[in-house]
Order: C-alpha cells, then structure tokens, then sequence
C-alpha cells in the first residue's frame, strides 16, 4: 500500500510540475560547494547568519546593479577584527566580487554596494577575522543578465572619464563614534564579456582592482575589487574620526590606472 | 484511475490551447485599413505568455505592412492568419518600433512571405547585443513554446525619416535619439492621420524606462507638436487624444525623476528610493510596484554623476 501511495504521489508532482510555468522551479543556485573548495580548501567556515546581517533584494530589479549590503556584528578593536570579508556570487563567470579589508579604525565591518549577477543566484559572503577564523553567511536573490549583455557610448569618452571619484561623509561628523561615509568611482568596470554596440567583438576587461581609504593616514577600508561590481562602483563604508584630518582616497584599475581624492573631515 | 483521468484532462486542455493560439489573432480596425491587436497587460517576470504588446498591420493597394510580431512565434504567425482572414496582398514590410522581446520574437513568422524588415538604424546592432540573453530568458518565461522564436534584424535601416509606399498608401517612419530605448520608431499613416508610436507611449500600463528618461521627456515634448486624429500606443487603448495621454506619461516620468533626484541630494539609498520614489503616481498606473522599481534601478546609479 504504501509503494503505492508513493507512486501516486511522484505522478503528482510530475504533473504539477509540468503544469507549473518554467521560472516556478527554476531556483537560486547556493553553489556553496564549489566555492568552499575553491577559496577556503580544508578549512572550517562556520555558519553565522546571527553574526554576518545581509541585505539584499529577494528579485533584482536589474541584474547589473544589485544592491547588497553586509554588516558584521560585533564591535572591532584592536584585539579582534576582520581582516578579510568576501562576497562571492556562484553562478558569475568571476564568483569572487570583491574582498573587503577593515582595521580597527574602520569601527565596523559594513559595506552597503551593488554588485553584478548573472542569473538566480545565492550571495555568500564569508568574514576571516584577524586569527583566521571563518564565518559564512549567504542570502538567494532572482536576477537576470548582470555580466554580459550591452556597452554603448564612446569608448574615449568613458576612458577618458574612468577614476573621477565623489568622496562623502555624513555630516555631521561624530567624534569618537562609527560614521559613514560613501565612494562613487566613475568606471566602466567592463567584464569582458560585454560586446560593443558598433564593432560587435568583445570590450576587454577594464576595471577598477583596488580602493583605499585612509583617514590622517591610517587605513579604515582597503578593497580587492573585480569584474562583479557594478558599473561605476558606489561603496559605502564606516569609520571612526576623533580629531578632523584628511580623508584620502586611492583607486587602482587593472590597466595600471591611479586616481586619488581627498577631503577634509571635520571629527 | 483518478491519475489517469486527471492525465487525460490536462493534455485535452493543453491541446484547446494549443489549437487556440493557431487561430488568427484578435485584431480591430480602428481607422480604414489599419489592424491594431492589443495585448494584455502581464509583467515579464511574473506568468508572462508572450502577447503584451499592441501590434497589428496596415493594408495598402498593393501590399502590407506588418507593425511588431509580438512576443513568440505563435503569436506572430497567429498575426499573419489574422492578415490573411483581411486580405491576400503580399506582406511586403515588417516594421519593429524597438528591440523589445514583446515586439520582435513574432519576426519568424513571415519568413515565407520574404518581407523586407525595417527598424530604427539602431534596432539590429542593440538586437544581436541583447540575443542570447533574450533568448534564454524567453526560454525560461515559455519552456517548450519559445521554440522557433528567432532573432530576426532589420534589413532596412532608417537614419531619420524614411518613407514606404504600400500602394496609394505612404507610411514615414522616424527614428528618434534614446528615450524609451536607443532605437524607437515611429509610424505615421498619412491617409487617416494615425501615429504609431508604440513604446514611445504607454497607455495604462506603468511605462519603463531602458533608454533615457531625460530624453524620453525631450522626445514627448516633439510628439506633442505632431498632429494626429488616432494614436496608437505600445500598450493600453488606442486614443483620440494623443496630448493627454502623452502629458500623462510626462508626468509620471517628471515625477520620478524629480523624486529620485531629491532621494540623491538626502543620500537615500537606491533600496529605500525604489520605495519611495514617484508614489503618488502609484494608483494610475498598472504593474506599477514592479515596473517602478526597476526604473529606479535603472536611472538611480546613472543620476548620482549629475
């Protein structure tokens, strides 16, 4: 009786199955496998969804620019810090979107940005604290088309524009307490695998690697950036000021590119 | 026996349906010798079947012209029985308003009749671009009944203003700078005085944005000017009264641009902003919620360089 039931029960949900229209069933891939073997080999990563809180939408609007934002729980000191975080897309043709560096100085382990996803994917975002220890979390969204797809425009015109930055605090700025600040870096960030509207080959790879940002000289967010950030990256960051001092930005790209910004930040 | 019966129920089912779509598409002649299908109004993401947009065809002298083939083969070749339920002229030009899957995935279906294809000289770069992930995606809405929907360019190509003659009968077509996309176009019947503008003018359904909405905004000013005694929209009902239709649009449009301009200038966020912004428009459009925020999506990152 009951092998019976059970086959009744797989004709069913054949059935639904068909009867259902092909996105209903086309889920998020998590992929966590793959990337546990590729980036953190034999190592323990410990899942922390209490410790690493992730926003992100449930369905992207627009594959190509994604928001996303991390935060890490737990106060940073000099003791205790993350030195590493990562943000990691399984199904991009470059899973690794970019590694996030903090110190101390950066007040907390948060980054509000907008990434790239080629198709319905998960999130992971994994956090390696200054004794190495890992944790993980990771969050699905529906998306669609994020790496490939169109560039229109002049190419000298978006070169000659790649690396003007707009550099921002909160005001007002609050001595002593975690603060906010915010990087828009003009950049194609081309993936290359984005055809060009006249001449129909693919635009190579050009995109911004690096962001530094110091505050009177101490580092408060280093950034490894690849192809998996958005068009013109937007980067939002904390930081601590006690005293006011020179808020200094460097930008590198991968074709040898440096672009620097500074503002003054009154703590 | 139940599971057989239920079986049986939904190919019956699947076979009605199958025979439905192979029937001439419901078409209207809203001005002498001009065929307008409306489509419904479903969002791409959610229980989309491929008959969205207003497409149709005008019948000259000596031939016809075919205006958008609609989402998937089955509906354009349900468009060419409609044509040929009218009259048995060769189908001598299909003309796509703009890239649009929802426009141009019907294009196949006149492969027989050797028809000339015409599009903004944009439309066929923009088509080849965007082909693989149009493709996949339609696979993905559709399954099975994708098959056979092709990519088809434009052969004929206009610059600015191009005129076709289907026999006593003269259409101009004009391409437009980036507004609704980079390759818009637009058709005017001079025998009746109707403009065709499709997607340069949303009707009903909540317009989106995949050109440029400051441009959009200049190119419904030009509109405005033009004189028409019937407007036809690439989505909703066909209008006698372009310039209330087209100051609807403006509206929103305006609407939204200014709010995500003040959401940047506050240092909202691009989340909070799709929320937010152009709310008040909210109860005059349909599909709004979603169409809204992926305008959001789209003209946030790009009006935070102002």
């Amino acid at each position: 009786m009951k092998s019976h039931r059970r086959i009744q029960f797989a004709v069913l949900t054949l059935i639904t199955m068909m009867w259902m229209p092909m996105h209903a069933w086309a889920e998020a891939e998590d992929k966590w496998d793959v990337l546990k073997e590729a980036f953190f080999a034999g190592k323990t990563v410990e899942n922390a969804p209490e410790l690493i809180r992730l926003e992100a939408p449930r369905r992207a609007e627009s594959g190509a620019q994604v928001p996303l934002s991390f935060s890490i729980e737990q106060a940073l000191t000099a003791d205790h810090y993350f030195k590493n975080v990562y943000v990691l897309v399984g199904v991009n043709p470059v899973p690794l979107v970019g590694i996030f560096h903090f110190t101390p100085a950066s007040g907390k382990a948060a980054i509000s940005t907008r990434i790239r996803l080629e198709r319905d994917s998960y999130i992971h975002v994994v956090a390696e604290d200054n004794h190495g220890k890992l944790y993980m979390n990771a969050v699905p969204v529906r998306a669609a088309g994020g790496c490939g797809g169109t560039v229109e425009g002049d190419e000298q015109a978006i070169r000659a524009e790649a690396g003007k930055m707009k550099l921002s605090v909160n005001a007002p700025v609050r001595p002593g307490e975690i603060n906010q600040g915010k990087l828009l870096i003009k950049h194609p960030m081309y993936t290359g695998l984005q055809r060009d509207l006249v001449s129909q080959g693919f635009r190579p790879a050009f995109f911004a690697n690096k962001a530094i940002v110091k505050l009177h000289g101490e580092t408060v967010l280093a950034a490894d950036l690849a192809i998996g950030m958005s068009e013109d990256p937007n980067i939002q960051f904390s930081f601590i000021a006690d005293t006011p001092g020179e808020m200094e930005v460097e930008v590198q790209d991968n074709e040898g590119g440096v672009f620097k910004k500074s503002i003054q930040v009154n703590g | 026996m139940h599971i057989m019966k239920t079986v049986w129920l939904i190919t019956l089912v699947a076979l009605v349906q199958g025979y439905a779509i192979a029937a001439p598409l419901p078409v209207k002649q809203v001005a002498a010798g001009i065929y307008v299908h409306q489509g419904v109004h479903e969002d791409f993401d959610e229980d989309y079947h491929g008959d969205i947009a207003n497409i149709g065809f005008i019948v000259g002298k000596e031939a016809v012209a075919v205006i958008d083939t609609g989402g998937y083969i089955m509906v354009g070749t349900a468009l060419r029985e409609a044509i040929r339920a009218v009259t048995d002229l060769p189908i001598r030009y299909v003309i796509n308003t703009h890239v649009h899957p929802d426009h141009i995935f019907g294009n196949a279906a006149f492969s027989a009749d050797k028809p000339i294809y015409v599009g903004h000289y944009k439309l066929a770069a923009t088509m080849q671009q965007r082909a693989e992930s149009y493709l996949r995606n339609l696979q993905a809405q559709l399954g099975k009944e994708a098959e056979g929907s092709t990519i088809l360019p434009p052969t004929l190509l206009v610059e600015d203003v191009t005129t076709l003659d289907l026999g006593g009968r003269k259409l101009e077509l004009q391409a437009w700078p980036t507004a609704h996309t980079n390759n818009d176009l637009s058709i005017r019947d001079t025998a009746t005085d109707t403009l065709w503008l499709s997607d340069l003018l949303f009707i009903e359904r909540t317009p989106s944005i995949d050109g440029d909405i400051k441009g959009w905004l200049k190119v419904i000013e030009e509109l405005r000017k033009a004189d028409a005694k019937l407007t036809i929209p690439g989505h909703g009902q066909v209008t006698l009264n372009k310039n209330v239709a087209l100051d609807n649009q403006r509206r929103y449009l305006q609407t939204l641009l200014d709010d995500v301009r003040a959401s940047i200038k506050k240092g909202e966020s691009m989340s909070d902003t799709m929320n937010s912004a152009a709310q008040s428009e909210n109860k005059s459009w349909i599909l709004f919620d979603s169409i809204n925020r992926r305008n959001v999506n789209i003209i946030y990152p790009q009006l935070e360089w102002e």
